[in-house]
This record gives C-alpha cells, sequence and structure tokens, in this order.
C-alpha cells in the first residue's frame, strides 16, 4: 500500500511537473509573442513618429510655401489696389496720399516713405510717411536732407537697394545706415523715375524680421515704383498741357476781345457810313427830285418855247439828272442792304426764266453791240429760293456790264450748275477783261478798273458793290476770273431751296 | 439693468490725435451717466505715455488699465496700428477695482502675483467677486508662477482670465497701463464683483502629432531632458535642423508647433510656446512644464484654428446658460494671427456668427493668455495659455 501512495505520488509529482513544464512551455511562448508584438508596436510607434517627423517637415516647407504665396498675392493684390487708385488722379500729392496704410501692410511693410527732388529748391521734400509718428518723420527729413548726395546717387543710377541686396562697400555702409535710422529689420528703397516731373525716391519697410523679404518683395516694390513714376508723368504732363490750355485760352479770350472790339468798331464806322451814305442820298435826292421836275417843265415848254441850244442843255441836265438818281438809289440800297434793313422776299424763281426777262429787257442793247446771248441752265439747275428783284438787279449788272464791256460781234452767255445746296450761275463775256491786280477790288465801292472804255463809259462805281451785297444778302459768295484780252466770268451762288 | 459699453478706435498718425479720438468716439458713444472703466489698447507703435495722458484729460476720474499688442481686434476689423478705448459703465449692483504691479522681476513673479491679487480684492473685500482680467508684460519668463502667486491672494479657483502684452512680434518690448502710467516688467488687473456674470471660452485647435515624449528633467519653465536627451532635441530631430537654425527660426517655429502637455481629462493639449533655446540645449517656454509630463509636438492648420475658434465662442454661449452678454474681450495669441494669416478676419465673423452680430467686441493679440481649464477635476482652476483663443463673455 505504501509502495502503491508512493509510486501514485511520484507519478502525480511526474504529471504535475510535466503540466508545469508544459503551462511554462505556454507561457513562454506567450512571454516571447508578446515581446515580439512589443517590438512590432514600439516600431510601429517608431516609423509613426519617423512618418510624423516627415509631415512636421512638409508641413513646414509647406506653411513657408502658402506664406510667401500669401504674401505674393497679397502684394501683387495691393499693387492693382494702388494703381488704381493713383491712375485716378492726375495731383502729384494726391498720388502718394491715395496710397494708404493698408495697402503698404498688404504689401508687407508697415513702413513707408517717399521723397521727391525738388529742383528749384535744391532739396528732397517728402511726400508720403506711414508708419512714423510725426517727430520721427522730421527726424528722417533732415537726416535724408544731410544726406540728400547719396540718394540722389540712387537716382541718378537708377539703383534699388535693399536690405537682401549684395550690394558694393558703399551701399553696404548704406544699408546698414537704414536700418538704423528708418527703424527696419528689412526695407526696400527703389527710384521713381517719370520722364517728365520731379524724381525721387520710395522706401517700404518692415520690423519683423521673423519673415524676411525676399527678391519677390524687392521686385514689387520696383513695379510699385514704376507705377508711381508713371502717375506723377501724368500728373505733371496733366499740369503742363493744363498750363498750356490755359495760357491758350487767355491768349483766345484776349485776341477774341480784341477782335470784338475791332469788330464792333468796324461795325460802329460802317454803320457811321451807311447813315452817312443814307442821309446824304436822302438830302440829295429831294432837291434832284426838283430839279428833274424843273428840268421836265421847261423841256415841255410849258413855260414857253426854248431855243434849241437851251433845249439841249435841259436834256443834258436831265439825263445826268437821271444818272445822279441812279446813283443815289444805289447808294441807299447798299447802305439798306449792308444795315439790315432790307429784307430778302425769298421765293422759288424759275432761273430760266428770269434770264430770259432781263435779256429781253436788255435786248436793244444786246442787238445793238452785235453782241450773241446764249443760255445754258439745265433742269437740275433752273430753280433757286431768292427775292426776284433782287436777283434780277443782279443780272441787269452783270449782263449790263457784259455788254458794256465786250466788243462788238462778242458773246454773253449765262450758265447755271447745282453744287452742294446752291445753284452756281456764271455769266461770261468775250470783252477786255480785268487786270489780275484789279480782280480783289472791283468788288469795292467806287473802284473803277482803268480801261479805255472805263474813260469813255460813265458809271457810278457801285453796280458790282451793290451785286456783291444783294448775292451774300441771299447767303451766296461771289468772284471773278478774267484774263485780258479774253474775258471775264462773273461766278455766283445763290442757295437751291430754304435753309 | 445692464452693462454699457462703448468702443473708440483712433487710427491717426499723431499719437495723441489717435488717443483723443479714440476717448472721445467711446465717451460720445456711451449712453450712462458714470464711467466705471477705461480699458485702453494700443498697438505697439502707439504704446507712449501722451496716450493715456490725453486719454486721462477726457476721462480724469475713470481708473484705466490696458496693455499692448500686435493688432486690435473690433467688431469691425483688425488694427495695426490704433489706440483702442473701451468704456464700461456698470448698473448699480456691480463693481470693479482696478490696480497694478511693478518691478515682477525684483520682486519674484510669484510674489509679484501675491502682491497683485492682495492689491485687487482689497477694495473688494467686503464684495462678491466673480472674476478678475489680467494684463501683464508679454516678455515676463515665468508667467506660470505669476498667476500661482494671483492664485495665492485671489484663491486656487478664483477665475481669472489674462492676456499677456504683446509688441510687433519682435518680443523686445510690450507695455502694460494704468492710469496715466505706461511700464514694462508690471501688471494690471481688473476685479469683476457683484451682480455680473461671465462665460469663458478658451481652444487653440491644435493636434498632437508623433510618439509621446516624456519631460525627463524640468524645473517651472525650463526643460532641461526630454526621453533623457537635451531637450532642444525634440525639435532638431523633427525638423531635421541644427541648433542655429532653430535659433534663428525659433519664434516660427515655435508658433507653427508649440509642445503640448498631455492633461488628462482635459479634450485640448495645453500648449507652450517656446521662448528661447540655451545654450545647453535646454529649452525656455512661456509656461511652466512640470517634469514627468508626457508632452507631444503639436501641429496646427487655419481649419482648425477656425473650429477651434466657434468652439471656444460655442463655450462661452453654453457657459453663459441663456444669460445675456454683453460685450465680448477677446485675448488671442499672436501665433495664430501669423498662422492665419490673411484669414485672421475669419475668426471674427464666426464669433458674430455664434454669439451675435451686435454684440461689442474688443480684443488684442497676446504672448500667452490666462484662463480656467474645462474639465471637472481641475475644479476651474486658471493656467497658462499659449496659441489659444479666449472669449470673454460679460453681461448683467
Amino acid at each position: 500500500m505504501p509502495d502503491l501512495f508512493i509510486t501514485i505520488l511520484g507519478l502525480g509529482v511526474i504529471l504535475t511537473w510535466i503540466f508545469l513544464a508544459m503551462m511554462l512551455t505556454i507561457k513562454n511562448a506567450r512571454i516571447k509573442e508578446l515581446r515580439l508584438e512589443s517590438i512590432r508596436l514600439k516600431r510601429s510607434l517608431d516609423e509613426m513618429d519617423e512618418q510624423a517627423k516627415l509631415i512636421v517637415r512638409t508641413d513646414m516647407e509647406l506653411n513657408k510655401t502658402q506664406e510667401e504665396l500669401d504674401k505674393k498675392i497679397s502684394g501683387l493684390y495691393a499693387l492693382q489696389r494702388i494703381s488704381r487708385a493713383i491712375s485716378a488722379t492726375l495731383e502729384e500729392k494726391r498720388i502718394f496720399e491715395l496710397i494708404a496704410p493698408e495697402y503698404v501692410n498688404d504689401l508687407g511693410f508697415e513702413k513707408a516713405y517717399a521723397i521727391l527732388w525738388n529742383e528749384r529748391e535744391e532739396k528732397f521734400k517728402s511726400q508720403m510717411n506711414i508708419g512714423y509718428l510725426p517727430e520721427e518723420k522730421e527726424q528722417l527729413d533732415a537726416y535724408i536732407d544731410i544726406n540728400k548726395g547719396r540718394y540722389l546717387k540712387l537716382i541718378g543710377e537708377e539703383r534699388t537697394v535693399s536690405s537682401i541686396t549684395d550690394a558694393p562697400a558703399e551701399y553696404a555702409q548704406l544699408q546698414t545706415e537704414i536700418k538704423q535710422t528708418f527703424k527696419v529689420e528689412d526695407f526696400v528703397i527703389s527710384p521713381m523715375l517719370p520722364k517728365e516731373g520731379n524724381k525721387g525716391l520710395i522706401f517700404v519697410g518692415t520690423e519683423r524680421g521673423d519673415t524676411p523679404i525676399n527678391d519677390g518683395d524687392e521686385e514689387l516694390i520696383i513695379i510699385l515704383a514704376n507705377q508711381i513714376s508713371q502717375a506723377i508723368e501724368n500728373a505733371s504732363l496733366f499740369e503742363k498741357t493744363w498750363k498750356a490750355q490755359q495760357e491758350l485760352e487767355k491768349k483766345v479770350m484776349e485776341r477774341t476781345r480784341e477782335l470784338t472790339r475791332a469788330l464792333n468798331e468796324v461795325k460802329a464806322v460802317s454803320k457811321r457810313k451807311s447813315d452817312f451814305i443814307s442821309s446824304v442820298s436822302h438830302e440829295l435826292r429831294t432837291p434832284l427830285t426838283s430839279i428833274k421836275g424843273y428840268a421836265a417843265i421847261l423841256l415841255n415848254e410849258k413855260l414857253g418855247h426854248l431855243p434849241d441850244e437851251v433845249k439841249e442843255r435841259l436834256e443834258k441836265i436831265n439825263r445826268h439828272s437821271d444818272e445822279l438818281v441812279h446813283l443815289v438809289n444805289d447808294l441807299l440800297d447798299i447802305a439798306r442792304i449792308e444795315s439790315g434793313k432790307v429784307i430778302m422776299k425769298k421765293e422759288l424763281l424759275d432761273l430760266r426764266y428770269l434770264v430770259r426777262e432781263v435779256a429781253d429787257l436788255l435786248g436793244v442793247q444786246i442787238k445793238g453791240a452785235k453782241l450773241d446771248f446764249a443760255m445754258d441752265i439745265p433742269d437740275s439747275a433752273s430753280t433757286i429760293f431768292a427775292d426776284r428783284s433782287q436777283i434780277q438787279r443782279v443780272f441787269i449788272n452783270l449782263i449790263g456790264n457784259a455788254i458794256k464791256f465786250s466788243p462788238e460781234y462778242g458773246k454773253i452767255s449765262v450758265a447755271a450748275k447745282s453744287i452742294d445746296g446752291a445753284i452756281q450761275i456764271d455769266v461770261a463775256d468775250t470783252g477786255y477783261g480785268i487786270p489780275q491786280d484789279a480782280l480783289e477790288k472791283i468788288f469795292e465801292e467806287f473802284y473803277r478798273v482803268d480801261n479805255p472804255i472805263n474813260q469813255t463809259v460813265k458809271g457810278s462805281g457801285l453796280g458790282l458793290s451793290l451785286v456783291k451785297y444783294i448775292v451774300e444778302a441771299h447767303g451766296g459768295k461771289i468772284w471773278v476770273k478774267s484774263r485780258l484780252g479774253s474775258g471775264s466770268t462773273f461766278s455766283f451762288t445763290i442757295p437751291k431751296k430754304e435753309n | 439693468m445692464a452693462i454699457t459699453v462703448s468702443i473708440g478706435i483712433g487710427t491717426n498718425t499723431d499719437v495723441a490725435m489717435a488717443a483723443h479720438e479714440a476717448a472721445m468716439r467711446a465717451k460720445q458713444q456711451l449712453d450712462a451717466e458714470a464711467i466705471h472703466l477705461c480699458l485702453v489698447f494700443t498697438t505697439i507703435n502707439l504704446a507712449k505715455p501722451v496716450v493715456l495722458k490725453t486719454i486721462k484729460r477726457i476721462l480724469p476720474d475713470t481708473p484705466l488699465v490696458g496693455c499692448s499688442t500686435l493688432g486690435v481686434i473690433t467688431e469691425k476689423q483688425i488694427y495695426r496700428h490704433a489706440v483702442a478705448v473701451l468704456l464700461v459703465s456698470l448698473p448699480k449692483d456691480a463693481y470693479i477695482h482696478t490696480d497694478c504691479v511693478q518691478e515682477i522681476s525684483l520682486k519674484s513673479s510669484v510674489r509679484a502675483g501675491e502682491e497683485l491679487g492682495n492689491r485687487l480684492i482689497y477694495a473688494l473685500k467686503n464684495a462678491p467677486r466673480n472674476f478678475g482680467t489680467i494684463f501683464s508684460d508679454g516678455l515676463i519668463q515665468d508667467n506660470s508662477s505669476f498667476l500661482a502667486g494671483l492664485q495665492e491672494s485671489l484663491g486656487k479657483s478664483f477665475p481669472i482670465i489674462g492676456a499677456c502684452a504683446s509688441d510687433n512680434l519682435k518680443f523686445i518690448k510690450t507695455c502694460v497701463y494704468t492710469n496715466d502710467a505706461v511700464f514694462n516688467d508690471g501688471a494690471c488687473g481688473v476685479i469683476w464683483g457683484g451682480k455680473l456674470h461671465f462665460g469663458v471660452g478658451i481652444r487653440h485647435g491644435w493636434r498632437p502629432l508623433g510618439k509621446p515624449h516624456y519631460v525627463t528633467h524640468a524645473i517651472k519653465n525650463t526643460i532641461y531632458s526630454i526621453d533623457n536627451a537635451p531637450a532642444a532635441s525634440l525639435y532638431k530631430e523633427y525638423l531635421s535642423t541644427d541648433l542655429a537654425t532653430l535659433r534663428k527660426d525659433l519664434k516660427h517655429i515655435s508658433a507653427l508647433y508649440p509642445i503640448g502637455i498631455d492633461l488628462p481629462a482635459e479634450e485640448e493639449y495645453l500648449l507652450r510656446n517656446t521662448v528661447s533655446i540655451e545654450d545647453t540645449e535646454a529649452i525656455i517656454c512661456q509656461g511652466e512644464i512640470p517634469q514627468g509630463s508626457t508632452i507631444r509636438l503639436m501641429i496646427g492648420t487655419k481649419e482648425s484654428c477656425l473650429a477651434a475658434t466657434r468652439k471656444a465662442a460655442e463655450d462661452v454661449k453654453n457657459a453663459l446658460r441663456g444669460k445675456s452678454c454683453d460685450f465680448l474681450l477677446v485675448f488671442e495669441s499672436t501665433s495664430r494671427y501669423t498662422l492665419l494669416g490673411r484669414q485672421a478676419n475669419n475668426e471674427l465673423r464666426i464669433i458674430k456668427e455664434v454669439l451675435g452680430e451686435k454684440l461689442p467686441i474688443l480684443g488684442i493679440y497676446t504672448y500667452g493668455e490666462q484662463a480656467p481649464l474645462r474639465a471637472i477635476g481641475y475644479h476651474g482652476i486658471p493656467y497658462f495659455h499659449n496659441q489659444s483663443i479666449t472669449i470673454l463673455g460679460i453681461g448683467n
């Protein structure tokens, strides 16, 4: 029994050992597994951490790029807004007033200062101050005044200097000086070089050292300086043009005043002349009528028989009185037309009929002078808008002159054509012609061409003047073309219809 | 009766004129008989005594506190050159008291915090105190200790919502204002008491990246070693850069990739900006990092930042529990301004979307923020934060 018990106990111990060994093996395997799992987890965590590092680095790069992009977009947007604002003004001072602090901020700077060189005073004058207190601005003005030579050199060399410019030694010193004087970490100073107007410099700066400027910022400020230059140029050109225009307007006004004064004087003189002629003519007409009346009574021998010599003399008195009445009438007509007292009773007239009437009226003289009379008036030019009696006088004068100055077997022609709303009528003859130097004076009152006919044929020298006045009173023009020995053509225009 | 506020902004290039503009506009707009508080924020270029003297001439009897900033935030826009004046007129049953502490570096941060806390509560010792707003020099290195000092006198869980003044990201000089004094190395604050209520929301939106690391040696705000390696190795490894480049780009790197402290139960990590790196490769942070903390490198995007802004605004709304809100103060990290760039204005849009279009808003960009943590386990204890947007809604 004890042996059995010992055997069973031994077996139990062995089984326990086996069980424990198995458990140990399983546990060991589990521990190993967990250790492996832990290693795997640690590795995963390390890998994640490595990935996190990559994310941070990428994020850092992205942030930098984003910041630069944001800065560029803001800068370009600000530049566009500045451009729009300053292009709306043509006043030099206003250009700088329109560059608002927020635009400068959007360009990535908080401080801005601009100066223009005043040639006359030989000094820089500050135009813009953003981010500096009044006392700081005064200090800057004083600094610029002391160092104007160096800043003029920047303008002369068209040189942009910034805190990142790799500049020669002389500018390296200036860079440091600008940083200290303008109290900035980064800056750009660029010349404004308008072709017209004052040149200058624009400065922008930032106190923030954490976001340094780059080439892009420098380019933006150069563009800004160019835009301001363009605006200054426009303002300067506008000012010049404006001044010139003012000057011109002043001159035009002065000249207009002079001309008006002269015209008024001429009008006054002309009126005095017309009044004088009118009054003299009226004064002459009364005694002339009496002379003519008495001469007629005597010629009719109502007061008794007259000897032939007396009759002859009385006929002369009568004829000369007629000429004088004719002259006085012409003078009166001229005076009336000139003073606007004659109202043209315009109506649509058949030109062909009118010319034929005059030709019939003067038919005896035409025949007497053995002249050929021709008329060439097409349908298109057969109607004029004129005062019948006045136009008749024009034709009587012109055809009458043609008869007077044409040798026998000559030709007189009246032609018409339609031109731009008017009818041009040409009265041509094959007469002696008019010398060139007389062509301009021929329409003047009392002017008579110096030729053999005028020496024998009497005339007042008022006929062509009257013709000119009548044509002009109709809104037309008159002129003459002539060649000595070949004849003359008097042309005038009369409107086709009422305006 | 509600709290009456008005905000005046002056943008004149002349400092005194800008101050005059801001104060006069605020005064003219305020529809109230008594003015109890004047908050003044100026961009750093306008941080001049003449600003305060000008404002004090217009508002001689109104207590004035404020600080300098990179930019002034209003409901309309963000100003990079401005004087902002916020005037507050309180109802009968509400109280405030303002005071300041100077020469913090000479006193130790804890003692300075304690001193300011004592001064602030002195005037309101018998009245119920609701919360405090603190403005401190943004270049004080040990902000957590200063906050700890404040908590010593005001109480551990007393709600403090604060902002560290900033400059134009040069980290050279920031200013704090009290009445007509402009000073550095100091802090000022306002204790609000009586029948007032407030809601605060603080979020950042940064997410952890990479594996957790352990702060193996740190004292206050200096980390000497992480995972038993020199602290700077963290940045050197992740950014694959050398110490010199790291130091050069530190402000930028720190703004984008701050260190996050894992706080149990908190939804977001507590962020720490790196102020400088020592030759020993020790990292100096703006706030305390306890030894033994689990930290992560953090990464933020514009989208996550804006989502955090929305959440912060919603937190304010939830904290107010339907009570009225008369105005908002926004303290926002300068890092967010750097990260958001042109989208900075979108934050304003989001805040207005959540809390109302017509609510007066005044805010500043800061080098650090103070606000309580959200998780219950932290009992509303205020902490020093970086990279966050803190929105404080105040009502009656």
